[in-house]
Formats: C-alpha cells, structure tokens, sequence
C-alpha cells in the first residue's frame, strides 16, 4: 500500500514539474538576474551613503540618499582628466580599429589572393595570443622609443587589440552583402576600388558602427595595458585612476570609491544597452563563426 | 591593362594596415620576449645571461606555486563556468518569452572592467564591512575571505565566473543552436526521451563548440591577471600570486624584464599549444574557407 502511494505521489510531482516548467524556468532565471546585479546594486547603494556608514545596519542614511561623493568627484580635476583620457584613447583606438578592420575584412570576405587563407589563420592566431606575453616586451619598447605616457601609444594599441575580433565581424557581415551588387557595379564599369569605396561601405555602415561600439566599450574597460603603458597622473585612464583610488581609499572612504567605480561602469553599460544585439551577435562571430 | 594589375594589388592594399599594425604591435613584442628572456637588465643596459633566466625559474619555488595556482583557478574557473553556461545555454535555447531581457540583464558583469568588477567584489568581502563577508563566513566556519588563502581565490573564482559565465553561454548557445530542431524532434518521435536526444543527437552535434568554447576560457584562465590584480594582488601572501601576476611584477614593478620576460615565454608556451588545439578545431569546421 505504502509503495504504491509513493510512487503515485513521485509522478505527481513529476506532473506538476512538467506542467510548470516555464513558470520555475522563469522563476530560476529571475533568481539568476537578481545574483549577476547584486554586487553591482550592493555598489550602487553604498556610493549613496555618507563616509563611514559602511559600519551602519540601516541600508541608506536616516537625511536619505547622500549625492556628495557624486558631487566630489564630478568637481575633482584629477577624476574629469581621468574620464577625458579614457574618452580619447578609447575613441581613437576605437576609430583606428574600425577603418583597418573594414578594409581588411573585405579582401578576406570577398577577394582571391595568394595566401588568403594563412594570412587569415596568421592573424586568428594573433588573437589567440592575448596581450599578456606581449605587454612585458611592449613597455620596454614604449620606455626605449620614449612614448609611453602619450595618446599616441595607448591609440596604436587599442587599434591593433582589436582587429582580429573586428575583421571576424567585418568579413561576416560583408559576406552577408549579394554579390549581384558587385557584379552590377562591375557591369556598369566600376573598378575594385570603386566598387568598395562607392558601393559596399555605405551600405556596410551597421557593421562599422558594431566594430566601433564593441571596441569602443572594450577599450574604455581595459586596465592592465593602461596600468603598463601608463605612469604618469595626467595620462592615466579612468581604470587606472580607479586603482590608485582603491589602494588610498578603501576601508576609510569605500562610499567614494563605489561611487568612482559605478561612474566609470556607466558609458560602457549604456552602449551595451543600448546596441545590445550587434554587441551579441558580434562576440559570437568573434569567438565562434556563426 | 591598369584595371587588371589594379585588382591583382588591391586585396593586398586593403589587408596592409592591419598586417603593419599586428606585425609591430602583437609579433614583434612577441618575438622580442624570446630575446629578452636571454638577458638580464643591469641599470638599464641588456646584459646576456644565457639561459640562466629559465634556469633561476625552474630552480625557484614561487614559479612552481605560481604553475600550481594557475592550473588550480583554471581547473575550478572552467569547469564551473562550463557547467553553469552549459545548463543556461540549455534554458535560453527553449526560447522562452522574455529571454532577451534575461540574456541581457546576465550580461552586464562582462561590460564591467576588470577594476570595476574588482572594487565591487573587494567591497562585498572587505573584514569586517563586507556584506557576503559577514553573510557567509558564519556558514563557512568564521573565515575572513581575503586575509585567507583559498578563501582569497575562491573570491577570484567567484568574480571571474560572475563576469564570464554569461559569455560562455552565448558561444554554447550559438553551438545549440546549430543543432537542426528538426533532429530531436525526429528522435523524440522515434520514441526516445529527452536524456536520450540529448546524449545522442544534440551533445554529439555541438561538440565542436564546446572544445571551443573550452580552449578560449582557459586561455582567459591562463592568462587572467586583471582580477587578481584588483582584488587580491597576489595576498595573503603568496597564496594567489598566479603565474601571470608573478610576471607583470617582476618586470613592471622590479625591471626584472629578463626574467618577466622568460616568464611570458613559458606563458607563451602554454597559449600556443592551446591556440593551436582552437585553431585546429576551427579548421575541422572549415571555418577558414
């Protein structure tokens, strides 16, 4: 008797399971979303409490929220230079990658050469090689030509960082293009170069502006190439003003040092909001082809 | 003919930016390690050493425990990150209404730099002030994460799966994906279960993926030092001076770059082999055609 009841009771459970499934998938999912933001809404909380309160039980200051360490930092010289130079490093390495990256990816999407195919798993390879084995060598050579602590420097490496992710994306998306519009072209008289000029990059633009915005936001997050090439406190990257900052205030002012680390997250987020599926589909073209 | 010479230089033309840039700026450093690491820097000047620099690393203990907490993140890094990205990309490929919000929301952490992401985890597992600190330590026997040595990599482990578990899952997702609905529908007409369509049609079909998807994270596992350098720069101790950590501080904070240098070689060693284990799966795929 009591075996057969278990086992009626097990598939009612089973049963249940079954019919619900969406609801507790729903429901694991929501569970999830709330653990990948929690360290980040825990930040955002501590940076709207007064110095010190990091000791209190009470979740916010009895006054409310506490805007001073916003305040602080928006009107600190050190931190808006910080901000600026991320912005032109970012947006420089950011631009550079974009314009090698659309011609490249269109001879390796569209054109017959000699040596397509190794030159294509030369630069696959590169990217398989991270910038870690390189970063040593590249602060000597920086330190030896006297360019380090320059736009410059910062500009040529965020450029090359990203091309072998940017022609994956670039050489996707050109082979998505028909290839009667180049055969038209080449009917009405156009030459390779034309062709690619006045025909495939205007209507290659949501690629470019993909390319650009992933790498923009990589660059923008990047740390240890910025922490090697980077000494001196004028040219420091908001990611590494971040890192002096942790070293000074944490523990004593930890409220001003979240409100410093949800700052320099917010540029970055938003792009990804904001261009999220071209961010999606691009990392998987970057890693996987599609 | 111009037209025809023209279209014979042009693909070369439009490939040699990039090409410039990746020679000077990713090979040419990568060579100039292997010279490096055959010299030893005396007040500024390279001086040759032979192959002393790999002799003092064989010959020292932190290498050696450097290798050992490498491959220990490595091995609890990946396997986790697979697991749980695996298990996601099986619930996000059932197309659930609303999986876009969910996708999106699971990807902030990996647009967070790795210095932001080291600030909040610190703040969570500061002594005393932190709030999974005071949370979990009384579950774990009163330890004090940070000032203890696995609890100090376990909190690596943690943020590094917090950021990447999302990007793991798209790859494993996109590799589902591959796999022709049509497949499991025919299995499970045929009479088999669900277990068995997994284990015999979907698994064997995105096997490709997987190792792929394997080989990058640990490369990422290999070579992750921004991290560790935002949340426990080695400490307690040396109790998560990983391989790469010990390298960037040898050279970068000691001038050591002989023996940095010849550290990046072994690292070199180690991504080449894997690169060429991604590659070669790549090309099984004729990803190259």
């Amino acid at each position: 008797m009591t075996v057969k009841r278990q086992v009626i009771e097990r598939e009612s459970l089973g049963h249940w399971l079954r019919r619900h499934e969406n609801h507790v998938l729903h429901g694991l999912l929501m569970l999830l979303c709330l653990v990948m933001l929690f360290p980040i809404l825990y930040t955002f909380i501590t940076s709207l409490r007064p110095q010190g309160f990091g000791l209190s039980r009470e979740l916010f200051h009895p006054d409310g929220l506490y805007l001073g360490h916003y305040e602080r930092l928006l009107s600190q010289p050190r931190f808006l230079r910080n901000i600026l130079n991320s912005g032109i490093n970012s947006v420089g390495g950011a631009l550079l990658t974009t314009f090698v990256t659309a011609c490249a990816g269109y001879a390796f999407a569209r054109l017959r050469f000699v040596g397509r195919s190794s030159l294509l798993i030369f630069i696959l390879a590169m990217m398989m090689l991270p910038g870690i084995t390189s970063l040593i060598p590249l602060f000597k050579i920086a330190s030896d030509l006297d360019i380090r602590d320059t736009y410059f420097v910062m500009i040529v490496v965020y450029g090359t960082y990203g091309i072998p992710f940017g022609i994956w994306v670039m050489k996707g998306f050109y082979e998505t293009i028909p290839r009667e519009l180049e055969e038209a072209a080449a009917v009405d008289g156009a030459n390779p170069v034309q062709t690619f000029l006045y025909v495939i990059v205007p209507i290659s633009l949501p690629g470019l502006i993909a390319v650009f915005l992933t790498n923009f936001v990589f660059n923008w997050n990047d740390f240890l190439t910025a922490l090697i090439l980077l000494s001196s406190t004028d040219m420091k990257t908001a990611t590494v003003g971040l890192f002096d900052f942790q070293s000074q205030l944490e523990g004593n002012n930890s409220e001003l040092l979240n409100a410093a680390s949800i700052l320099i997250m917010i540029p970055g987020l938003l792009i990804f909001l904001a261009a999220r599926r071209s961010f999606l589909r691009g990392m998987v073209e970057g890693a996987v082809k599609g | 003919m111009l037209s025809h010479r023209l279209y014979k230089i042009f693909p070369y033309v439009l490939i040699a930016p990039a090409m410039l840039l990746v020679l000077l700026v990713s090979l040419y450093p990568t060579l100039y390690s292997f010279y490096l690491a055959f010299h030893r820097n005396r007040r500024g000047v390279l001086e040759y050493v032979g192959t002393r620099n790999f002799e003092v690393i064989v010959n020292s203990d932190a290498f050696w425990n450097s290798l050992r907490l490498t491959a220990v993140f490595g091995i609890f890094f990946v396997g986790l990150v697979m697991l749980f990205g695996f298990l996601l990309a099986l619930v996000f490929n059932r197309n659930l209404q609303g999986g876009g919000i969910y996708m999106t929301i699971i990807f902030i952490p990996w647009m967070l730099s790795e210095i932001v992401a080291g600030v909040m985890w610190r703040w969570m597992f500061l002594p005393q002030l932190g709030v999974l600190q005071n949370a979990l330590s009384p579950l774990l026997g009163d330890i004090t994460f940070l000032a203890t040595g696995s609890g100090a990599l376990g909190v690596v482990i943690g943020a590094t799966l917090w950021r990447s578990l999302a990007f793991a899952m798209l790859l494993l997702l996109a590799g589902l994906q591959t796999v022709p609905k049509e497949l499991s529908e025919a299995g499970m007409i045929d009479g088999a279960n669900r277990w068995q369509v997994f284990w015999r049609i979907t698994w064997p079909l995105m096997l490709p993926t997987t190792q792929i998807t394997f080989v990058f994270l640990t490369i990422q596992a290999v070579n992750a030092v921004g991290m560790f350098l935002s949340i426990t720069q080695g400490g307690p101790g040396t109790a998560t001076d990983v391989l790469s950590l010990q390298m960037y501080r040898e050279a970068i904070e000691f001038f050591n770059f002989g023996y940095g240098a010849a550290l990046s070689v072994v690292m070199f060693v180690i991504n080449a082999v894997l690169a060429f284990v991604y590659i070669s799966t790549l090309r099984a795929q004729h990803a190259f055609d």
